[in-house]
């Protein structure tokens, strides 16, 4: 973590008299000072936690009689405990931090020590799967029983917003280099860059003609007309070149490609899940599903977003445009001075004619 | 517990203890919040409390925000007691960052977080007059003059609740021309409204019947919980932070810190009650002594980046200790992001405070402990 590399590139920072009085209290305990804006800090082995713990509370000279707060903290591939500890009687304030891997989240329960480290470990056992050994009570607090993950780890997701995001970004990329690999055309073409690619090609063939004109000795009136007939020449050629930018509809920008990809990757998955497919399975069926959007991407942006057949009338729609039909019948039938009767028939009718329509 | 010898304690009968479930909707208990009570007869035997309605994931959403972004989802922490939950907030990340405030912005924080003490305690005070069966008149009286400051609220930061003003480095806007003026008006107002309030509250029969000698406490037992503030101070311990750690510029002011004695519910209430006054004279003091200037400190970055590191900034809300342990990578996201919310510590002893007491007495021990839900579940 940048914690650590941090930590390493300063020197050790000289121990607060906090910790000088921890270090007399409890000798030859090893510990790791780190600098707070506010707090001294230590950290202690995972052996050491709690004798540490309890000369903290039992001490003296320290008296750390109230635990303020516990927090865990997910630093990938280990986890660390803070506890954040005051003493009404010194005044004075430290934090103890203790580190183990995820894979052994066992740490000793302080509180028995601390009746409010009860509520803060049970929290933390349900965010971050902390098991603190001896504490009397862990189950989960905030959440429900059975959650079977733990969302503070920075391995759980915030959302599937941010997992579709992440997702994008390297579908995207992959999308890229499977099409250019499987055809060796660039996918979009993208105006501006086409532009740079020209502006970069003229210059080439200026410093070309230059380098060429001073090697044969012309003098610099020839040169500039050499530099000139050559730049003529180069925009000659780019005119007779097919020009795709300008002859097809204009291109799909980045961003609705990269939408239109993601609505694909979505639906592929979707449609691997309702057949339950395995991850692996669905991972190629994904991948399957983009080549084929990266293939109708080449085909043409035309012919990529396959025009939708014109929807039906929603019910909505239908049911409007019904009542419409029956109001004008009507006023069209009293305009006439039609009898009751007649008007029913009158409006019936028009309504046949309408469903007819509809049909 | 001193109530039990008021119960018949003939066990020729058979009895058996039942479960109660008091919540999670229930006018009594705050918010969202549920008591399962174990009681023979009228005697609550046991309590769980449970917590979580309100879960909202307010410490995981920040890992995601930048530094700015974070600044709202304090104010739904503890929604009255938003100016505070900010200051802790912004304080944590100067603290981090090495900002320093501008003297007029720090000026301008703690007079808010002063009258937003005070509106909270009105609330308290209120809710906790219905509790006690003074029905709807303490309600009055507070949210009478609750509203004046809500209104004032409302001219600086254009919001009645969420407020989202104070940034690090400062405060997103300067307060109106006539802030000092209006700030007297509504010192005087509320000034009045707490002389109402103890002409209601002080001494009342029907408060004191149900208040003195409840739930007493002693300073040794509200440290190992882990209580703090109001909760704290009634036991007899004169610790706030204000004076104990003084952040920001509360070592410029000169206030009293209101102690109870015995701890009971009767003596939280009380000091609450005098905080009332002392965070008036803080605010007058503020108002003398607030000077002219800027209101953001020079050279502030849009995007904020904060060096490596870690902090745990704690502020004196009116519930208590509020604190946030943030740690940071460098990057324009807080790591981590933990609040330790006072209620939740408070809340946690609850059962301790409780066992022993007759069911109606539970409902005012856990309206003298002034949870916010939001801030217990975050």
């Amino acid at each position: 973590m940048t914690q650590e590399a941090v930590a390493e590139a300063a020197p050790p920072p000289e121990p607060g008299p906090v910790v000088r009085l921890l270090q007399q209290a409890i000798p030859g305990v090893q510990f790791h000072v780190t600098v707070t804006p506010i707090d001294e800090c230590v950290t202690v082995r995972r052996d050491d936690f709690l004798r540490v713990m309890e000369t903290l509370f039992r001490d003296e000279r320290l008296q750390f009689d109230y635990l303020r707060c516990q927090s865990g903290v997910d630093y990938l591939g280990e986890l660390e405990s803070v506890y954040h500890l005051y003493s009404f009687g010194k005044k004075h304030s430290l934090a103890v931090k203790v580190r183990f891997p995820t894979a052994d989240p066992h740490v000793p329960t302080v509180s028995h020590l601390w009746a409010a480290a009860n509520w803060h470990e049970r929290e933390t056992h349900e965010m971050f799967g902390i098991v603190f050994d001896g504490h009397p009570d862990l189950r989960p607090l905030l959440t429900e029983e059975g959650l079977g993950y733990y969302p503070l780890l920075k391995s759980h997701p915030l959302a599937d917003i941010e997992e579709w995001q992440e997702d994008i970004l390297t579908a995207v990329d992959q999308a890229k280099k499977e099409l250019v690999a499987a055809t060796g055309v660039a996918p979009v073409i993208d105006e501006k860059a086409m532009k740079i690619q020209i502006a970069q090609q003229k210059a080439a063939v200026i410093t070309r003609t230059r380098k060429e004109a001073r090697e044969k000795g012309l003098s610099a009136e020839d040169e500039k007309a050499a530099v000139a007939a050559a730049l003529a020449k180069f925009e000659e050629e780019l005119k007779s070149q097919p020009q795709a930018g300008a002859a097809a509809p204009p291109p799909m920008s980045k961003v609705e490609m990269a939408q239109a990809k993601a609505k694909v990757i979505t639906n592929a998955r979707k449609e691997a899940r309702a057949r339950s497919m395995s991850t692996e399975d669905e991972k190629l069926y994904v991948a399957e599903k983009l080549k084929e959007f990266s293939a109708q991407m080449e085909a043409g942006p035309a012919a990529a977003p396959a025009p939708a057949p014109k929807p039906a009338m929603s019910k909505i729609e239908l049911a409007q445009a019904k009542a419409k039909v029956i109001t004008n019948a009507r006023k069209e039938a009293r305009s006439k001075g039609l009898s009751a009767e007649d008007e029913k028939k009158y409006v019936a009718e028009k309504l046949k004619e309408f469903s007819a329509q509809n049909q | 517990m001193a109530r039990e010898t008021l119960i018949p304690s003939e066990r020729d009968l058979d009895t058996i203890d039942i479960d109660v479930n008091v919540g999670p909707q229930h006018p009594a208990t705050h918010g969202v919040f549920r008591m399962v009570l174990t009681v023979d007869g009228e005697v609550v035997r046991d309590l769980d409390p449970v917590i979580g309605y309100m879960h909202r994931g307010n410490e995981k959403l920040p890992e995601n925000c930048d530094f700015r972004q974070v600044i709202g989802y304090h104010d739904r922490i503890d929604y009255l007691a938003q100016f505070n939950t900010e200051h802790c907030y912004v304080e944590a990340v100067e603290k981090l960052g090495g900002i320093v405030p501008t003297e007029r912005s720090q000026y301008i924080r703690v007079i808010l977080s002063e009258l937003n003490r005070i509106t909270s305690h009105l609330m308290f005070i209120g809710a906790f007059g219905t509790d006690a069966g003074l029905f709807g008149t303490s309600f009055m009286y507070a949210f009478r003059d609750r509203e004046y400051v809500q209104e004032f609220y409302e001219e600086i930061t254009g919001e009645r609740m969420m407020y989202n003003y104070f940034r690090p480095g400062g405060v997103a806007w300067d307060v109106p021309e006539n802030f000092k003026e209006r700030c007297r008006q509504i010192l005087d107002r509320i000034r009045k409204g707490i002389g109402d309030l103890e002409g209601l509250m002080v001494g009342n029969e029907v408060i004191m019947a149900r208040c003195k000698g409840l739930s007493p406490m002693t300073p040794a037992q509200a440290i190992n919980w882990g209580l703090s503030g109001p909760l704290l101070r009634a036991t007899g311990l004169a610790h706030d932070i204000r004076r104990a750690e003084p952040y920001s510029i509360y070592d410029r002011f000169e206030f009293d810190i209101p102690v109870g004695t015995t701890g009971d519910v009767y003596d939280r209430l009380m000091v609450r009650m005098l905080e009332l006054s002392q965070s008036v004279r803080i605010i007058e003091q503020a108002l003398d002594q607030m000077p002219e200037g800027p209101i953001m400190a020079a050279g502030m970055k849009r995007i904020l980046r904060v060096p490596a590191g870690e902090v745990y900034m704690r502020v004196e809300s009116p519930r208590g200790e509020y604190g946030v342990y943030m740690v940071s990578t460098g990057v324009d996201k807080p790591y981590r992001h933990k609040v330790r919310g006072a209620s939740f510590c408070n809340i946690s002893a609850l059962r301790e405070m409780s066992v022993g007491h007759f069911v109606a007495d539970v409902i005012m021990i856990l309206g003298s402990t002034d949870i916010v839900l939001c801030e217990v579940d975050r």
